[in-house]
């Protein structure tokens, strides 16, 4: 658990020193992503759909705030409508407007999880909205879910019905229009997605609140079941057919994200947590204190003791001529024995106070007079 | 010389006006009430061309069977459903907008407050260094 701990504290680090360029990494896919996923599935005109156009449009939003990123996949979306048919254009649009007047207009940091949805809705995994949503947002945002799963299940009508579109013509414009609407709004595949993520949302945001232990973990974990069970339901209530491993797993990997969204968000030590109960004039308190976890990331540092490995060769004639007297050494100095010593820099040991240097027949002398002293009990 | 201080003073404010900084001063550059009163008529307009995109998105979506049942009892109970809908839409989004734009009012004039008290401070460091 420590490791998790390390790494989130390294993953920190890194995207502190270099968040600018993480932003523009992440934007850059997000918005490669969502205009390959809209060319992908309603790419009616072959100009806007290209791969050149994709990736240019992609660069394009990267330098901009996220909000372009909105407005040029709706703009996008709004061109491939045209192409395929006017009727899906005109209906497409009023829906883009009414999700704009009543809700992005005041909250428009709220239109990339219009953009998330249908995203997650194509990689099989839109379970994660709801849960991350509540974890780390408010309930407002759930506005922002359900525009963003009508946007899905409208693309999906007009991938399907695309062709029949371009072949009815002007005259059949009403009805076309009509059929539209009555498909996207009376789809009951969507509405049973948008109560279940209305109950899952509302679940994991409350759950995840409380002061009880583990209260992420339980928030996460009452999301998912919430969302299988109401599938389920619906889909048997409904005569709707949903995959049930794609639901099954589709939440096991939203409690993945979940869990690592808390290890991120809300990582705390319950085993440390403290009850304490105090009062004042008016009101008693139980107050639960839980520390936040927080783990220091080891240093590594590397220490060269030696820059040199090789095994170095003893002069014996050097040492031979330190033997000879002071005067003589001095002079007798091998000029490239000079080069090389002061070529060659090597790092040296801090030394202490060095010990007196004796000749050896000093020493020798010092000796003698010692024992001679000890023998005659001189003093 | 370079003072540690005034170089993160000057940081600070540098930072916000290029960005909160644009958008809180045209804010506080209303009075609360008339700020709050501009957008509320801004939202009167917007929430009424959004009303008539919903109606007439409810209107195709179930157009087959408004026609087969079209009837004047039909027809004004339709409208009276509509304009009842309307005012009740027309008054939570006035409450909705009155609070969001009051409170939004009522940040930036807190944040530009900070502000201007961080260039009292700035200006006084400086005739610190003046003298």
């Amino acid at each position: 658990m420590d490791n998790l701990f390390v790494i989130r504290e390294k993953m920190r680090e890194l995207y502190a020193a270099h968040s600018r360029v993480f932003d523009k990494g992440i934007q850059f896919v997000l918005a490669l992503v969502t205009f390959y996923l809209i060319n992908g599935n309603v790419g009616f005109m072959k100009a806007a759909a290209s791969p050149v156009a994709t990736l240019a449009l992609a660069v394009i939003c990267t330098f901009f705030p996220m909000i372009i990123t909105v407005l040029l996949a709706t703009a996008l979306i709004l061109v491939h409508m045209f192409a395929a048919s006017v009727s899906a254009l005109a209906v497409t649009a009023l829906i883009f407007l009414v999700m704009y007047i009543f809700y992005l207009r005041l909250t428009p940091k709220m239109a990339i999880v219009v953009l998330l949805t249908p995203i997650a809705f194509a990689f099989n995994i839109p379970y994660i909205i709801p849960i991350a949503l509540g974890l780390v947002a408010t309930p407002i945002s759930l506005v922002a879910v359900i525009c963003g799963t009508i946007v899905y299940y409208m693309m999906a009508y007009v991938k399907k019905a695309a062709p029949g579109m371009e072949s009815s013509g002007k005259a059949k414009m009403m009805t076309e229009i009509t059929a539209y609407v009555k498909q996207v709004f009376q789809n009951k595949e969507m509405w049973i997605a948008i109560a279940a993520f209305i109950i899952c949302l509302f679940l994991v945001y409350t759950i995840h609140r409380q002061a009880a232990d583990h209260a992420w973990k339980i928030a996460i974990a009452a999301g998912a079941v919430a969302n299988i069970i109401v599938i389920a339901i619906g889909d048997v209530a409904l005569g709707v057919h949903t995959s049930y491993v794609g639901l099954i797993f589709g939440n096991i990997f939203a409690v993945i994200i979940g869990l690592i969204l808390e290890l991120f968000f809300f990582s705390v030590d319950y085993a440390k947590s403290e009850n304490l109960q105090y009062e004042d004039d008016e009101y008693y308190y139980y107050v639960k204190a839980v520390p936040k976890l927080s783990v220091a990331t080891p240093e590594k540092t590397v220490k060269r003791i030696n820059e040199r490995h090789g095994t170095e060769i003893m002069d014996t004639n050097k040492i031979r001529k330190n033997r000879q007297p002071k005067n003589d050494r001095a002079e007798k100095v091998h000029p490239n024995q000079r080069q090389s010593n002061q070529g060659r820099k090597r790092p040296t040991a801090k030394k202490g106070p060095s010990a007196k240097k004796h000749d050896i027949d000093e020493v020798n002398k010092l000796l003698l007079t010692q024992s001679l002293k000890k023998d005659l009990n001189m003093k | 010389m370079l003072d540690r201080s005034k170089v993160k003073l000057m940081t600070k404010l540098a930072l916000y006006e290029q960005t909160q900084g644009k958008e809180d001063f045209k804010i506080s550059e209303y009075y609360r009430k008339d700020y709050v009163g501009l957008h509320s008529i801004c939202s009167f307009l917007w929430v009424t061309v959004g009303y008539i995109c919903v109606w007439m998105l409810i209107l195709l979506a179930g157009f087959d069977l408004i026609v087969g049942h079209m009837s004047l009892l039909l027809m004004l109970i339709m409208m009276l459903v509509a304009v009842v809908g309307y005012v009740v839409i027309l008054a939570i989004y006035a409450g909705v907008t009155s609070h969001v734009y009051n409170q939004k009012h009522k940040d930036a004039r807190q944040r530009v407050k900070m502000y201007n008290h961080d260039l009292i401070k700035l200006l006084k460091l400086y005739e610190k260094e003046k003298q």
